[in-house]
């Protein structure tokens, strides 16, 4: 309960919390700006508007193949990722299993450890064992540092389950399988769910592994992103950039709508 | 089939890529980094810590990260606080205003400070305008700009870990302090704050952990004059292509950073029980 906060307190902490609400969505509202503008150059505020850059998005090869390239990568990780990270979440929240404390540690610690040190490292063994790296080389390091997600989402919601519902179906008669599959399963699935959408976001928009895992011809969107960058950012960058925020907002809608937001906010 | 075996037919995919594809991977670089022309050796580490240019890499690494992290904290704090404490649904506002920026590709919010910093950008213009600075005045290329793009960056991490121990307070206890006669100001720091505590360590640690360990964002903002540790390892990898050197580079950043986790996990264990 909030009672007796003097006014110029309530009026600071308002204005505290519209600047803070500037800093952290400039940097957004300020692409999609640029990205209608019809200017040649990189110009905020804007000047006209116009689609053009959106057009010379769509007709680019360039990045259209790195676009085409990050789908692919982030919907085998998100499958691969739900696959593996729901199965172990299942056995990890039973805690049945011997060390299962350790093994939750183990599951969780690509999120602890700086992905540039294992991003290196898995290049190192990739190289030392396969050769030039692959579409393959991505989407097994984005699973290892999505399936955490899954893991935890998954965990989250099976914490709140019934665990006599798995019980009982073993009285009435259920096999193994039939309970994983109509009674365990069905209790996952808002944590899948959520665990599915964060994995597909990590893996699209993820730069690091992507910067250090490439070879010309197999560059992910935000690798295509940053070259530019560095090199000669126009405007059709802030198109390709907004229709990234774009994608974010809609999975956030989705899994808001979907699952509500509040539960997975402070996981 | 038992029970154990279900359980371990579970894991058992999970566990091989982990071992597989994780952990085989970071003893590769481990081995890497000690790795000479014949046998074992420790010069790649040497060559670093006997460089001062290097050392000056890792003091602006840690110096920045500890600048980061503390704006983080002051502006995370009260925004956990406010976030804490507004109806549910505007709650739910201000939760997506946080996460948005944070589920948003680290190169595209990266971008938005390019633009809105450049010379020609918003905020010099602004501060032009304002007579505060002079006409040549740029951010671009500095470590102020490494600053407030990582600031940006980070911030969702610090206030999401200590809106989950705020929410978590007895709000009674905060009705008590004020019904004894604490000012508001008074309750948020004899009470409030000290129970954020575990909330904002956890934050720090996450905020220190990504910012010395990031060189997307410095690269583009701070160019290729201000290095950073990552930055560094990033140009031993792609452009000297010395890997034992980026190996080595790596295992200092790891080493850091587990001396600096070492202390919370004994703290944390111990009072989890």
């Amino acid at each position: 309960m909030v009672r007796a906060v003097s006014t110029p307190l309530r009026i600071g902490a308002v204005a505290f919390v519209v600047l803070t609400g500037i800093f952290l969505l400039a940097p957004l509202v300020v692409i999609v700006g640029v990205s209608v503008s019809e200017s040649q150059f990189i110009s905020f505020p804007p000047t006209g508007f116009s689609l053009r850059w959106y057009e010379a998005v769509l007709s680019s090869d360039a990045y259209l193949n790195a676009a085409w390239i990050s789908i692919q990568v982030a919907l085998l990780v998100t499958v691969t990722s739900c696959l593996v990270g729901g199965a172990a979440a299942i056995a990890l929240h039973r805690r049945k299993l011997p060390f299962s404390g350790l093994l939750s540690t183990l599951f969780l610690s690509p999120l602890v450890l700086p992905t540039i040190i294992y991003a290196i490292g898995m290049l190192m063994l990739w190289s030392a064992i396969f050769g030039p790296v692959s579409v393959l080389t991505l989407w097994v390091s984005h699973t290892i540092i999505t399936t955490p997600y899954v893991i935890r989402t998954t965990l989250a919601v099976l914490s709140e389950s019934n665990p006599f519902l798995e019980e009982a179906a073993q009285t009435m008669g259920a096999s193994r399988f039939q309970r994983l599959r109509l009674v365990v399963l069905p209790q996952c699935l808002p944590g899948l769910a959520a665990g599915t959408f964060f994995a597909f976001n990590i893996s699209f928009d993820e730069a690091v592994l992507a910067l250090f895992l490439r070879k010309p011809g197999m560059t992910t969107l935000p690798v295509q992103i940053y070259g530019q960058l560095e090199f000669s950012p126009d405007p059709s960058v802030a198109a390709v950039s907004s229709i990234m925020i774009g994608l974010t907002v809609l999975l956030i809608f989705v899994i808001d709508r979907m699952l509500g937001l509040h539960r997975f906010a402070s996981t | 089939m038992t029970d154990r075996a279900e359980n371990s037919l579970l894991i058992l995919p999970g566990l091989l890529l982990l071992v597989l594809a994780f952990f085989v991977p970071i003893a590769q670089m481990l081995m890497l980094s000690v790795s000479g022309e014949n046998g074992l050796t420790l010069a790649h580490f040497t060559r670093f810590l006997s460089d001062p240019y290097y050392l000056n890499v890792l003091w602006r690494t840690v110096r920045l990260s500890a600048i980061i992290t503390l704006i983080c904290a002051l502006i995370g704090f009260p925004m956990a606080y406010i976030m804490a404490h507004v109806s549910p649904k505007l709650r739910l506002w201000l939760v997506i205003m946080v996460i948005l920026p944070l589920m948003t590709s680290v190169v595209v919010r990266t971008f938005g400070w390019m633009v809105l910093l450049s010379r020609s950008g918003l905020v010099p213009e602004v501060l032009r305008d304002l007579g505060l600075v002079g006409r040549n005045f740029s951010l671009m290329q500095t470590e102020t700009a490494i600053v407030i793009g990582m600031v940006q960056v980070l911030l969702p991490f610090m206030t999401l870990s200590i809106l989950g121990v705020i929410t978590r307070i007895d709000s009674r206890l905060e009705e008590a302090a004020r019904t004894m006669g604490c000012s508001f100001l008074k309750t948020l720091r004899t009470v409030v704050l000290p129970l954020s505590v575990p909330g904002i360590v956890a934050g720090s640690l996450l905020v220190f952990t990504l910012s010395a360990s990031s060189f997307v964002t410095p690269n583009l903002l701070g160019g290729a004059r201000i290095q950073v540790l990552a930055a560094s390892i990033y140009r031993s990898v792609t452009q000297t292509l010395d890997w034992p050197f980026a190996a080595a580079q790596a295992v200092i950043l790891f080493l850091g950073i587990i001396v600096l986790l070492m202390p919370y996990a004994r703290l944390s264990g111990r009072s989890n029980g």
